[in-house]
């Protein structure tokens, strides 16, 4: 399914303009260097590529040959490779080792494109055959490239593109980029017959993978083959589907590229089978850090699905088109599929609608809906150490936050499952660290005690009609809260430091306790202001009154009810009532 | 021609996709090799061959992500050769020295009704009735016993099986209809030294996954 969606997905993007996707045989490879030449085959100068300033300084990209996978042969690519290849020269202390790379460089090309009759080709062969390298040396870029290996192509001088993409090579290189009809066997990607390819190019970019790139079909150790079957064998894929998928996921997880995400350790891409689709530009807003450029992309992504049935436009009509979620994980070098998920448009929509309306809960208009990354800080200690995978930057700190729980989030919301239990209880336990409700952390609550009971039963903002006792004793506790900041102004220690956690975990404790304190505050506060204190005191009342008489202060609560005791403080605390009686 | 109908339930099932068994990801859905192979666990004998007709999805597929310590190496032919020859050698494999780490997308809390029935082989003695092993079957099935444990695609991921009577009314499959793409129908042990893959298009239908006779044209390879 994995690999004939991507497939399909390179079909369709391929046929559109300005796709950006390789046409078979080809690659989009970053070249720092360009070699000059003359028409007759002189050097003439090293031209660097670079684009950018100062420490982000990136190679430009060209449309080069497609590069061969090498592990430790001496297997060259056709017009562009590291300077052992192109010129011989050794820099790790193998003369024998540069002599045969260069050979197999210069036989690529003879084999490959001696029939081509083009200046640049010309110049090259020309350049290469006479072998005097000495002026190239003498540059002063040299010993950078020699040093970092840097790949390197050439150029004919005048011209504005490099050598392999020339109008006449591109197309000696496609006309010969033909199959030969022995040995077809059938691909199991798009069912048709093709030669089954040997090894699968590398996937690059799949975060904390090798760098020359991992496979996602690999066999490369003999406990992995079976049936007496080697390498490509095992699973008979056609260089075609080969070629389509790798380019397409290639294209997907390239640096800069608007379709992926990381999700803890997992680099996570999205498509749309039709390319192009609105979702695609929206999903990045739900569940990724929010872009630098774009900061605001979250917040406008939320609202653009909210209001769609509104305003008419996004087509999330179910018109049956699928969205594609793929999740990789390393694995030195091989890649792992950590999640694979299928949805309509359609139903993505109101699944993501539906994680929407869960986490939506009161702030008085300062707070917005975050994405995912914002909750996930709020419910996670600071970081330690920011190179660990799990680590996530949240407005300029980062968080440890728990290796599994972002990919097991975007699981319940795409699929619309119960949020996993790890979520409420990292959340429950953020307050009680840090003895503060804040609006990320009462949103999560919220959303994952309303999922579990499958019916609304913590509402956006405060709900009088709430019986719960959880719930009530949360509010009750934000009142004597502000009974004793109106007893006590200016104090900076309140009940909520000193009992937070006894209140919420064993009410039956420390309740009686908290009472007879706020007996006392709002005796201070008659002495001024009778009259709110009566309003204080009906409040309390007006709370209590669904308390159960014979045990109003329950011995514990189990986690879900602190659940509902934390979103009962938020509520009540958000709530203008608490701080102005009504008439004043 | 008796079609039997057994149900099978399990916690977990890997029905490896060829082209991601290093770190496995599996199919969708059971695959026709893994349910020939719960019904030869319960019987079966050189003189028959076990065909699957039809595959029905029970439970909602549910997906699981685990990743365990496995092996990289294989123990070599020539040293258990020469050990024989020999007799004594090394044939330790160290897992210090071998270990490699294996992810794998598993299904889980899965359950199937598989409806299969066996051919007698032209080849079978004269002693070997079709009516023998029916009732071999029959018997086995009801009183549960097997030769293995039945498992789904992987050995460690063992499965409960239970004889079903397909004419009475048993619980409607999943309400699902998808293209499962191209899914590995079984090896061809035609040539033995060199089994072939045989692939078929798998379409989930209501729950449903018709599997096609093996002889038949959409079964490719």
């Amino acid at each position: 399914m994995i690999l004939q969606a991507l497939n399909e997905y390179y079909q369709r993007k391929s046929r559109m303009p300005d796709s950006g996707l390789a046409p078979p045989g080809f690659e989009h490879k970053a070249i720092p260097y360009l070699v000059i030449l003359t028409a007759n085959g002189e050097f003439a100068g090293i031209a660097p590529t670079h684009e950018g300033e100062g420490k982000k300084k990136i190679a430009k990209s060209f449309l080069v040959p497609q590069g061969v996978k090498r592990s430790s042969g001496v297997a060259s690519n056709l017009l562009w490779d590291n300077p052992g290849y192109v010129f011989g020269i050794d820099a790790k202390g193998k003369p024998e080792r540069a002599r045969e790379q260069h050979l197999a460089f210069v036989d690529a090309l003879r084999s490959r494109l001696a029939s081509c009759d083009d200046a640049g080709i010309r110049a090259v062969l020309a350049f290469l055959e006479r072998g005097d390298f000495e002026k190239v040396y003498a540059d002063p870029q040299w010993p950078e490239i020699l040093e970092a290996g840097a790949n390197l192509t050439f150029r004919l001088e005048g011209d504005p593109m490099p050598v392999c993409e020339r109008e006449v090579v591109l197309d000696t290189l496609s006309a010969t980029n033909g199959q030969n009809a022995d040995g077809q066997s059938l691909c199991l990607v798009s069912g048709e017959a093709d030669v089954t390819e040997r090894l699968h190019p590398s996937v690059k970019g799949v975060w904390g993978a090798q760098s020359s790139g991992a496979s996602i079909v690999s066999f490369n150790l003999d406990a992995f083959s079976s049936y007496g079957k080697s390498q490509g064998d095992n699973a008979p894929v056609g260089k075609r589907a080969v070629f389509a998928y790798t380019t397409a996921l290639n294209h997907l997880l390239a640096k800069g590229s608007k379709q992926r995400l990381q999700v803890g350790d997992a680099s996570t891409v999205f498509w749309c089978a039709t390319p192009g689709h609105r979702m695609e530009e929206l999903f990045p807003g739900f569940f990724g850090e929010p872009d630098k450029d774009n900061p605001d992309q979250g917040t406008s992504a939320i609202s653009t699905l909210l209001n769609a049935p509104r305003t008419g436009a996004g087509s999330f009509e179910d018109d049956g088109t699928h969205f594609y979620v793929l999740g990789l994980a390393p694995n030195a070098a091989r890649i792992a599929v950590r999640f694979w998920h299928v949805k309509t448009v359609a139903e993505l929509a109101i699944n993501i609608k539906r994680y929407l309306d869960d986490i939506d809960i009161t702030s008085d208009g300062v707070h917005q809906r975050l994405p995912l990354d914002g909750y996930l800080a709020a419910i996670s200690p600071e970081s330690k150490d920011r190179t660990k995978p799990n680590v996530v930057y949240w407005k300029g700190k980062y968080y440890d936050v728990r290796p599994n729980l972002g990919g097991d989030v975007m699981r319940s919301v795409i699929e619309a499952l119960p949020y996993p239990q790890t979520l409420l209880a990292g959340a429950i336990r953020r307050i009680r660290a840090e003895q503060e409700v804040t609006y990320p952390r009462a949103a999560i609550i919220k959303a994952c005690i309303n999922r579990y009971s499958g019916k609304e039963e913590l509402k956006v903002s405060l709900d009088e009609n709430n019986t719960n006792t959880a719930y009530r004793l949360g509010r009750l506790f934000a009142v004597l809260e502000r009974v004793q900041e109106e007893a006590n102004p200016g104090i900076r220690a309140t009940i909520r430091n000193t009992y937070w956690g006894a209140a919420s975990g064993t009410p039956g404790k420390v309740f009686p306790l908290l009472i007879d304190l706020s007996n006392k505050h709002l005796a201070k506060i008659r002495r001024e202001k009778p009259g709110r204190a009566t309003n204080l005191e009906k409040l309390i009342g007006g709370i209590m009154s669904a308390l159960k008489p014979e045990m109003p202060y329950p011995i514990n609560l189990p986690l879900i009810e602190q659940g509902s005791f934390d979103v009962g403080y938020y509520h009540q605390k958000e709530h203008p009532s608490t701080y102005k009686s009504q008439g004043e | 021609m008796r079609t039997y109908c057994l149900e099978v339930t399990g916690d977990f099932a890997c029905f490896t996709r060829p082209e991601m068994k290093v770190e496995r990801v599996s199919y969708d859905v059971m695959t026709p090799s893994s349910a020939r192979a719960v019904f030869e666990s319960i019987l079966w004998k050189p003189a028959i061959r076990w065909h699957v007709e039809k595959i029905e999805v029970l439970k909602p597929i549910r997906w699981v992500s685990i990743r365990r310590n496995e092996v990289g190496a294989v123990v070599s032919v020539r040293n258990a050769q020469e050990a024989m020859n020999k007799g004594s050698g090394n044939l330790a494999l160290n897992i210090e020295d071998e270990r490699q780490q294996r992810a794998g997308l598993f299904l889980r809390d899965v359950a199937y009704r598989l409806h299969a029935h066996f051919e007698l082989l032209p080849n079978a003695g004269e002693n070997n009735t079709m009516g023998k092993f029916l009732d071999m079957f029959e018997r086995r099935a009801e009183k549960g016993q097997c030769i293995n444990q039945p498992y789904l695609g992987c050995r460690e991921f063992a499965c409960d099986f239970r004889l079903v009577d397909a004419k009475q009314p048993q619980p409607a499959p999943l309400a699902e209809s998808r293209d499962l793409g191209w899914m590995l129908y079984d090896m061809d042990y035609a040539n033995a030294a060199d089994p072939q893959p045989r692939f078929f298009r798998a379409q989930l239908d209501g729950g449903v996954l018709n599997v096609p006779a093996w002889s038949s044209e959409e079964v490719r390879g």
